[in-house]
């Protein structure tokens, strides 16, 4: 007769069992996330769970940079707010003049209703860190679901656009720069209308302008502008400079490497564009036809068959 | 396992398991110090406790830490970290697992032995998210990360004396008394 061992020996499935039910379990989470952006729900509520102890550890540096703040000389105050008074007087024109061509836009555009590529509504938000994401950065911001913010929401600075909402907390949201790798915005050169697509480099304060053809007219210091055209930036947000246009006819394509207007590094306060999107208009083929496609991937198939 | 195959000050200690209150309370300390405001190379250098503490207590509390808890502790990283939802966790599970495999053989080293047994869990832990985050197109963030293990493991020494202090404080008033 075989003895049953004592309870003190029943010590559940094998290690290696375990092993592989978690990592099963770790890759089907991973698969969930990155492909179907199934888990939202549940890295929401562990970001309620973990954010205690997150503002705990932040509270020691935000504090510490709130003293410094305060120490700050007079004098460093006095000059900073001189350039602000000069920027505004700089300003005020161009934003007079940017009312007046926004009331004839909108009245132009009152014919076709929700087509407003003007965004003025906004959420001022403060940086509270940059992401601990060591593969991409990322800015925190203190505005999450309860303020009303979505993923994919525009962030502008003083200069420029910043980035966009990536991920959405309860009282947190986080900000994929425009820096970042395969981040991209339509853009417009402000000089000549030239429409171009600016992907992020995935380095520190670089932007490339990729496939624009050799003979495109882009020159050192042409400003990009957002064109408005994707519904998610509104129109005529400087997003970058041109630095560096290398023309070679062995490429396609020209090299062009520009610098982000907005200052990534250094901003405490950004502001989030809340403005509902534009509609877009429906494509419009969607709803001429709806086996066309399949006809002509039949027909095309058969053309090639012989 | 026979005691003797333990060193004198590991045999102490697992006479007197660690309560889950100290479990609890060394974890979450990991987690603040992984959670402080790390930027630029000093985040890619940044040596991850909780992996640290993690390891120790699957090797020093086999029976209350496991892979379950290593699976949960790398969610919240990967959730405080805002990274993709389970690369840590994979990471994590990994190492326990090594850490419960080579237990008893750590347990039978002094500190510095055990500092590099651990420190090829922790390099195993930190290629996993390398390898991870290039498979998703990331750029790698520079040597500096190679620093992250080799900090992690320097930290075991001081970590092992500090965690066990609670333990031999109690066994000493014990053995006073």
């Amino acid at each position: 007769m075989i003895r049953e061992p004592p309870p003190f020996f029943h010590r559940g499935p094998s290690p290696l069992a375990r092993l592989t039910f978690f990592a099963l379990l770790a890759i089907a989470t991973m698969i969930a996330d990155h492909r179907f952006g199934a888990l939202e729900a549940v890295r929401l509520s562990l970001s309620v769970l973990v954010a205690p102890l997150q503002s705990l550890a932040a509270a020691p540096g935000a504090a510490m940079s709130r003293v410094a703040e305060y120490f700050s000389s007079q004098d460093r105050l006095l000059r900073e707010n001189e350039e602000l008074r000069a920027k505004v007087l700089e300003y005020a024109a161009a934003a007079q003049q940017s009312k007046l061509l926004a009331a004839e836009q909108e009245s132009l555009l009152a014919m076709t209703p929700g087509r407003s590529r003007f965004a003025t509504d906004g959420v001022l938000a403060e940086v509270t860190s940059y992401g601990r994401n060591p593969f991409s950065r990322k800015l925190v911001l203190d505005k999450g679901l309860t303020q009303g913010i979505k993923a994919g929401m525009p962030v502008i600075d003083g200069e420029g656009v910043v980035g966009q909402v990536t991920a959405v907390g309860t009282f947190t949201s986080e900000v994929t720069l425009v820096t970042e790798k395969d981040q991209s915005v339509p853009v417009m050169l402000t000089r000549n209308g030239l429409r171009a697509i600016a992907v992020g480099s995935g380095k520190d304060g670089s932007i490339d302008v990729p496939f624009m053809p050799v003979s495109a007219d882009i020159v050192n210091g042409d400003l990009f502008v957002t064109s408005g055209i994707d519904g998610t930036y509104p129109a005529g947000l400087v997003v970058a400079r041109v630095t560096a246009v290398e023309k070679n006819a062995a490429y396609m394509f020209a090299k062009i490497t520009a610098r982000p207007a907005a200052g990534v590094d250094n901003h405490r306060f950004v502001r989030i564009l809340t403005a509902p999107r534009p509609a877009l208009p429906a494509p419009p083929e969607a709803r001429a036809d709806d086996k066309r496609p399949a006809r002509d991937r039949s027909a095309a198939k058969g053309r090639r068959a012989p | 396992m026979r005691p003797a195959d333990l060193t004198p000050v590991a045999r102490d200690v697992m006479k007197l398991p660690a309560g889950p209150g100290l479990i609890f309370a060394s974890l979450v300390g990991a987690y603040l110090f992984n959670s402080l405001p790390w930027a630029g190379w000093a985040l890619a250098a940044r040596p991850d406790l909780v992996l640290v503490v993690l390891v120790f207590w699957a090797i020093h509390q086999p029976g209350s830490v496991g892979q379950g808890l290593a699976f949960a502790l790398g969610l919240a990283m990967d959730v405080g970290d805002s990274m993709l939802l389970g690369q840590h966790a994979l990471a994590y599970v990994i190492a326990t697992y090594g850490a419960q495999v080579l237990r008893v053989r750590v347990l039978s080293f002094p500190i510095l032995e055990q500092s590099l047994h651990v420190l090829g869990l922790f390099i195993g832990a930190t290629v996993v998210v390398l390898l991870l985050n290039l498979l998703l197109g990331a750029s790698p963030p520079g040597l500096a990360m190679a620093l992250s293990p080799l900090v992690a493991a320097l930290a075991w020494g001081p970590l092992t004396w500090l965690l066990y202090l609670p333990g031999l404080r109690r066994m000493r008033r014990e053995s006073a008394a």
